[in-house]
């Protein structure tokens, strides 16, 4: 019955392909350097894991955003370790990301036939820094509100078009419910739908010119 | 980069990849094993760093500092260097050219060679680049980011070590001038750690966020206690106030009671912090809200809304462990003591006008030495003395003191309670002991 299921699947999936492609690559010999990418990827989706739970109880407005999280980190069952975890998991994402574009750069795989997979990868990491930028301010406390506030006036300075930036950022000439609602939308549906499709195309040049061997003497 | 160059790159690496890994099965496990590592660290600072509780915003206080993420510390301390006219230079030229040079460096960076001893020039640029974000972070971090960033260094310097000597290629060139420009960096960074955090080992404010009903209730409790209760009463059972118009006469102004089933079903915890925070001003109440005037924060006036509502309305359902009376209650031939007894009745009864900044003949009541030795009749409780000024005035006497009548205690509305008096009392009978351990002693 299972092979039945099995060699069905396969026949339509192709299995043996995938086999081929996502995991018997070969590559050159590698070290512990080169799981960073993997430790990334992992990252983003454990922020996606624990994101997505965490909207179950969060409400995105200024009356309420403080109220909710104060309730998943007091009443929810593990509320607070959802939370803890998607917290860290932040921080933790953006120095991996980091370490591991430092570890591209120093091994030179950015060079040719990679240098998409590098271009890619460093939106990723503007992307990265946005996620962390956005969610800062959905607590919706004292530090969040006072740093968005600082920040969104930085990018009020640039002469021109400062005015602008600052009102697109949020939403209106102050930081009000428009602002919240518009870095939740950011950091729940637009930066991660981007991120997901980039790391998509990352891993799409990684398995086509597959991992770079480490330089020798004679590169 | 011509054609040969490339059909020599990509010869090289068809030959490097025979015979040597497979992702599957050779090198997974590595995946594998840093994920499940970064999993249970995850797992580690959720549960016993756990997230910093912050305030309630407030858009007021002007005078709070923000501080952004760590990771744009680096950024925050960089503008410093670009005051005023200058800012957007440090805000958005400069940091968009460094963007721009880092998305397109494989385009401009032409050097094909790849080994670390050709390309100097790169290497040194960037390690340059992070060197500076790494300062600049640290000059800007506080004592946690600061050790939190050192014990990094500990593990990437470890980490950098263990990968130089066990590197696959035995003989590189740059190694040991690596190992000592690591190690100085490695110095370096410690020390800018170490002067750092000494620089900023004044111990900062720290503000009590509280979680649950209890704590808030308790917190309530306290700010009610010093805000409320001189027109108020303890139990919000009101009295009489004195208002000095604009024109120097002064008219008394009955205060209806806050705590009555009449107040607590009509009103809810929107309109109480709503009131609280814009006050009554026509009838004699000052702004409470930092937003009008006051000087309460928005968590601090849930606070007292919180301790308001659970401790008056016979509807709510008290959580458990919540303290509704702090005051215990004293047995048969217990002697009270200042910590267990005094405390906590002064702190509700008294406290609101014995303080710093009200008028209260300079008898301030914030601690134990206070309320024996201060005030301008003090000693205003002598051990012993059941004729102390203290007791007089709180079993409705008034006393002529050196600048006047002092009047009946509490000067408005009702006397205490009866059993609070009598903590007074005994207290005073006993010899005023300040702690539990005296008191017991003084029982034998
Ligand atoms: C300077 C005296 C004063 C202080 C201090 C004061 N109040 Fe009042 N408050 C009043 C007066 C006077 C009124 C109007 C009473 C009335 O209508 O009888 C009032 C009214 C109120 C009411 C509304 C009663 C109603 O239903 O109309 C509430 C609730 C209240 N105060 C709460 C507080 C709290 C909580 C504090 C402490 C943060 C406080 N007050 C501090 C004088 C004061
Ligand atoms: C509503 C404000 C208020 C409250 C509440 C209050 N007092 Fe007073 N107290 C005063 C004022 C005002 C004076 C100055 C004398 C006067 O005008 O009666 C004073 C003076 C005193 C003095 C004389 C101090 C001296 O050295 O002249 C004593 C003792 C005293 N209070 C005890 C208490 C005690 C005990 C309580 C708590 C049960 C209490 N008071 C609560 C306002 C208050
Ligand atoms: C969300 C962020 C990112 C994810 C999930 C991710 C994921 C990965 C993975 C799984 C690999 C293969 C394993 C490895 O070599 O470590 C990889 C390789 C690579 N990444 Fe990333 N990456 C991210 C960000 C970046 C950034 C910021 C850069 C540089 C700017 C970058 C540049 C590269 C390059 C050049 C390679 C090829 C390495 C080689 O072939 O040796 N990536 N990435």
């Amino acid at each position: 019955m299972m092979k039945n299921i099995y060699a069905w699947l396969d026949e339509r999936l192709g299995f043996d392909d995938m086999y081929k492609m996502l995991l018997d690559r070969p590559e050159p010999h590698g070290n512990w350097w080169n799981t960073l990418g993997s430790a990334s990827l992992f990252l983003f989706i454990m922020q996606g894991v624990t994101g997505i739970f965490l909207t179950v109880y969060y409400a995105p407005t200024p009356d309420h955003a403080y109220d909710s999280i104060q309730y998943i980190m007091n009443d929810v069952a593990f509320g607070w370790l959802i939370r803890g975890m998607h917290h860290w998991g932040a921080s933790l994402m953006v120095f991996v990301v980091f370490i591991h574009m430092l570890r591209t750069f120093f091994s030179a795989s950015y060079k040719y036939p990679r240098e998409l997979t590098w271009m890619v990868g460093s939106v990723l990491f503007l992307l990265t820094l946005g996620m962390g930028f956005t969610g800062y301010l959905l607590p919706f406390n004292q530090r969040a509100y006072w740093a968005t506030v600082v920040a969104t006036n930085i990018g009020g300075v640039v002469p021109g078009i400062g005015p602008f930036i600052l009102r697109a950022l949020r939403g209106g000439t102050d930081v009000s419910a428009l602002t919240l609602s518009r870095f939740f939308s950011a950091h729940i549906w637009m930066l991660p739908a981007a991120l997901a499709g980039l790391i998509g195309l990352h891993l799409y040049l990684i398995m086509r010119h597959g991992e770079s061997a480490y330089p020798d003497q004679d590169d | 980069m011509n054609d040969e160059m490339k059909k020599k790159i990509n010869d090289k690496y068809e030959a490097s990849i025979q015979n040597a890994e497979r992702f599957w099965p050779d090198s997974i496990y590595k995946d594998l094993l840093v994920a499940f590592g970064l999993f249970i660290l995850l797992i580690g600072l959720a549960t016993f760093l756990g997230v910093h509780p912050e305030p309630k915003v407030d858009p007021t206080d002007a005078t709070y500092v923000p501080r952004p993420e760590w990771y744009f510390l680096f950024l925050f301390e960089f503008l410093k260097y670009f005051p005023g006219q200058l800012e957007w230079v440090g805000a958005a030229v400069i940091p968009g050219i460094l963007v721009g040079l880092l998305i397109f460096l494989p385009l401009y960076d032409k050097n094909p060679l790849r080994h670390n001893s050709k390309r100097k020039v790169a290497l040194g640029i960037m390690s340059a680049i992070v060197s500076a974000i790494v300062i600049l972070t640290l000059m800007a971090s506080t004592i946690m980011t600061n050790m939190i960033a050192f014990i990094l260094f500990l593990l990437l310097a470890g980490v950098l070590f263990f990968s130089l000597y066990k590197n696959p290629e035995k003989e590189i060139a740059w190694k040991k001038p690596a190992l000592w420009v690591a190690s100085f960096a490695f110095l370096a960074l410690t020390g800018v750690t170490y002067q750092q955090t000494l620089a900023m080992a004044e111990p900062t404010e720290e503000v009590h966020v509280a979680s649950s009903v209890p704590e808030k209730m308790s917190l309530g409790q306290d700010l009610y206690s010093i805000e409320c209760v001189e027109c108020h009463g303890p139990d919000g059972e009101g009295g009489e106030i004195t208002v000095t118009a604009a024109d120097g006469t002064e008219e008394k102004l009955p205060v209806k009671s806050i705590s009555s089933n009449d107040e607590m079903y009509t009103r809810s915890d929107e309109s109480f912090y709503e009131i609280i925070s814009y006050g009554q001003p026509s009838l004699g109440m000052p702004p409470f809200g930092g937003a009008h005037g006051g000087e309460l924060s928005p968590s601090e006036l849930e606070y007292i809304v919180t301790f308001m509502r659970y401790t008056w309305d016979d509807r709510a359902d008290v959580p458990e462990g919540a303290v509704t009376s702090a005051v215990p209650v004293l047995a048969e031939g217990e002697v009270p003591s200042y910590e267990v007894h005094v405390e906590p009745v002064v702190k509700r009864q008294c406290l609101s006008c014995h303080r710093e900044g009200k008028e209260n003949n300079n008898y301030l009541m914030e601690d134990y030495a206070g309320i024996l030795n201060n005030g301008d009749n003090a000693p205003n409780v002598v051990a012993g003395d059941m004729d102390s000024i203290l007791l007089q005035t709180i079993q409705g006497h008034e006393v002529e003191g050196v600048n006047g009548t002092i009047h009946v205690m509490p000067p408005n509305g009702k006397p205490i309670k009866d059993a609070y008096i009598d903590i007074f009392i005994r207290w005073v009978e006993a010899g005023m002991p300040e702690t539990a351990e005296d008191a017991s002693a003084l029982a034998e």
